[in-house]
């Protein structure tokens, strides 16, 4: 018989990632066995379950496809590779809903403290990081892997690197979030602040983190544009400096290697300073250049119009990019932190002001002829508002960076105000625009199940941001005036549970605007599944016209 | 401890002596090719790249 297929063989990729994955399977069992503290042997066991799982899965893909990996270009159109993007859309809807409802959980137990049920794994103090990490770091990060992976194929023209290296920082990441998520839950914590998560975890995130730069670099390196796109730069500008900032907090020293306690080689202020330059940047370039990323692209995109000022774009990338680095130390005014540390903080913040309203600016003004979309598009709205809000926060947190603001504002409301003006006006709503843009593109589809439930989304969650932020405003600042409060012989005017007493309204007002941008979640995550599953009934019935005829 | 002090007093006058200013020159380098008019052309057509449909 003449053999018509070329033999088939493993890739070294796959051949060297599934012995990778077996021989780690056996070490984390290894490990769970004889860990010394319960998390630790049940992070190990997990480790070990999803090594085996990787393992087994190369096997079976392997086994599936055909002799060939997919070829570059079809027909002379590049063929994109979209499967680790539809993963990663699916799993931002999936982390956003759960970071959404435990903030909502939280915020009810700031109201009404009963529910925090008398149980440590239900306690505040360990749900609130799972809420920071599952709503920055996995909704948000699987937005960008997703939107990143898509943005740098498109805009290069070329498929991306990789055959099972993108699959790699897709799986790896989300399962960094299940490592870091249990591990708060069960009071695993280097206690610092959006880097809570503990040696073990950090060192996966490293390897993801490096696949996902050399993966993004080397299409980048391998495109058919001659010009890199802005959003690439923002793109790369995020991967770069998260893997710096990473790097640069965590430095610590584990108990054991059995074990999940470690220590920090910082100490003492040293220890303050990395930990807020790293926050701020977290801040920075991940909630701000990895967004905009998404504006440069998905607005002009949505909108069918040109950047506005493309020079604009590049000033706006490169002093954003030289100012934030700097911005850290605002998080530490009136601490043992050196004063003119605290200083330099305040200005390079005020500095601030100009690339981000730079910036604001271009993005709105894409719109220049298109504005009338406005009225008609409410994916087009969701994104245009999230650039509002975008100005609006960086309007309002260079102002909380002079000293004398802080000195009422820190500490107080008035910054989870800030923060979530910022996490959910412009992240979120951010993120929703570009899903709602890429889910129909991804599964080749016209448009959206449902625009008209697209509105209902934006109008819920902008309600429920509009109560959120301006009951922390309030509450804010009536604490921080409460706080300062003396009486005419000089002594504080009030104790401090008589200001947590006057909060209560307010917070009770927050956890009902949160429950509303939950339910403008959950009607978003409704309509892109049947956005996805309507579709595949189309083509169904298309399918079945074409047979009968 | 002398040895921190000697490393943090190179690094404290290397960052004054040598990268404000690189960094300040680099900066305003990017600024001129950004409005160097003859760039415009390649910027148009960059600021239509996310239109293109293959």
């Amino acid at each position: 018989m003449q053999q018509t297929q070329s033999t088939k063989w493993m890739t070294h990729g796959e051949a060297g990632l599934m012995l990778f994955f077996a021989m780690a399977a056996f070490v984390c069992a290894f490990a769970a066995a004889k860990a010394l503290d319960a998390p630790f042997a049940f992070h190990a066991s997990l480790a070990a379950v999803a090594s085996g799982v990787a393992s087994f899965a190369i096997m079976n893909r392997y086994l599936d496809r055909p002799a060939s990996l997919p070829p570059e270009e079809i027909s002379g159109k590049p063929n994109y590779n979209l499967g680790p993007i539809k993963c990663a859309s699916f799993m931002a809807m999936f982390w956003g809903i759960a970071g959404f409802a435990v903030g909502l959980l939280i915020a009810s137990q700031l109201a009404w403290p009963l529910l925090n049920l008398d149980l440590p794994w239900t306690s505040f103090g360990r749900l609130r990081p799972l809420h920071t990490s599952a709503v920055i770091f996995a909704f948000g990060g699987n937005v960008l892997i997703a939107t990143s992976f898509y943005v740098v194929q498109r805009t290069c023209r070329t498929r991306l690197v990789g055959d099972l290296a993108p699959w790699f920082v897709v799986l790896g990441y989300n399962f960094f979030m299940v490592i870091a998520g249990t591990g708060y839950l069960l009071g695993v914590t280097q206690s610092k602040e959006y880097a809570e998560p503990e040696w073990y975890a950090d060192l996966w995130l490293t390897i993801v983190w490096v696949v996902y730069l050399v993966v993004f670099v080397m299409t980048l390196v391998k495109r058919k544009e001659p010009h890199i796109f802005v959003a690439n730069w923002f793109y790369l500008a995020f991967i770069v400096t998260i893997a710096v900032l990473h790097l640069g907090n965590n430095p610590a020293l584990p108990v054991s290697l059995l074990g999940s306690k470690s220590y920090i080689a910082w100490a003492g202020v040293q220890d303050a300073m990395f930990q807020w330059w790293y926050g701020h940047n977290a801040v920075g370039f991940f909630l701000t250049a990895g967004f905009l990323a998404i504006m440069y692209y998905f607005i002009p995109k949505r909108a069918e119009r040109p950047v506005y000022s493309y020079r604009l774009s590049i000033i706006h990338f490169w002093s954003l990019i030289f100012l934030y680095i700097w911005a850290g130390p605002h998080h530490l005014h009136y601490t043992a932190l050196p004063d003119w540390t605290q200083t330099l903080g305040m200005t390079f913040s005020v500095m601030l002001w100009m690339p981000s309203w730079g910036g604001m600016i271009n993005g709105l003004m894409t719109l220049s002829g298109a504005w009338d979309k406005l009225r008609t598009d409410p994916v087009l709205r969701m994104l245009v508002v999230s650039v509002a809000f975008y100005g609006m926060s960086t309007f309002e947190g260079p102002m909380m960076s002079i000293k004398v603001v802080n000195s009422l504002s820190h500490y107080t409301d008035w910054t989870i105000g800030h923060v979530h003006s910022g996490a959910l006006g412009w992240v979120g709503f951010v993120s929703f625009g570009a899903l709602y843009c890429l889910v129909p593109w991804l599964w080749g589809r016209k448009e959206l199940y449902s625009l008209k439930l697209v509105n209902w989304h934006f109008w819920i969650s902008t309600i429920g941001i509009v109560l959120y932020i301006s009951a922390m405003w309030v509450s804010g600042i009536l604490q921080g005036l409460m706080w300062r409060a003396y009486t005419s012989l000089g002594f504080l005017e009030y104790s401090f549970i008589e200001t947590v007493e006057a909060m209560h309204p307010f917070y009770v007002i927050r956890a009902a605007g949160g429950a509303l941008f939950l339910i403008g979640a959950l009607i978003m995550a409704y309509n892109l599944w049947m956005t996805v599953r309507a579709s595949e009934a189309d083509v169904g019935t298309e399918l079945a016209l074409q047979a009968a005829e | 401890m002398k040895a921190i002090l000697i490393v943090h007093n190179i690094a404290s006058d290397l960052v004054t002596s040598v990268w404000t200013p690189i960094f300040v020159g680099l900066f305003i380098a990017i600024v001129i090719y950004a409005l160097w008019p003859r760039n415009q052309a390649v910027f148009d057509q960059a600021s239509r790249m996310p239109l293109r449909e293959d």
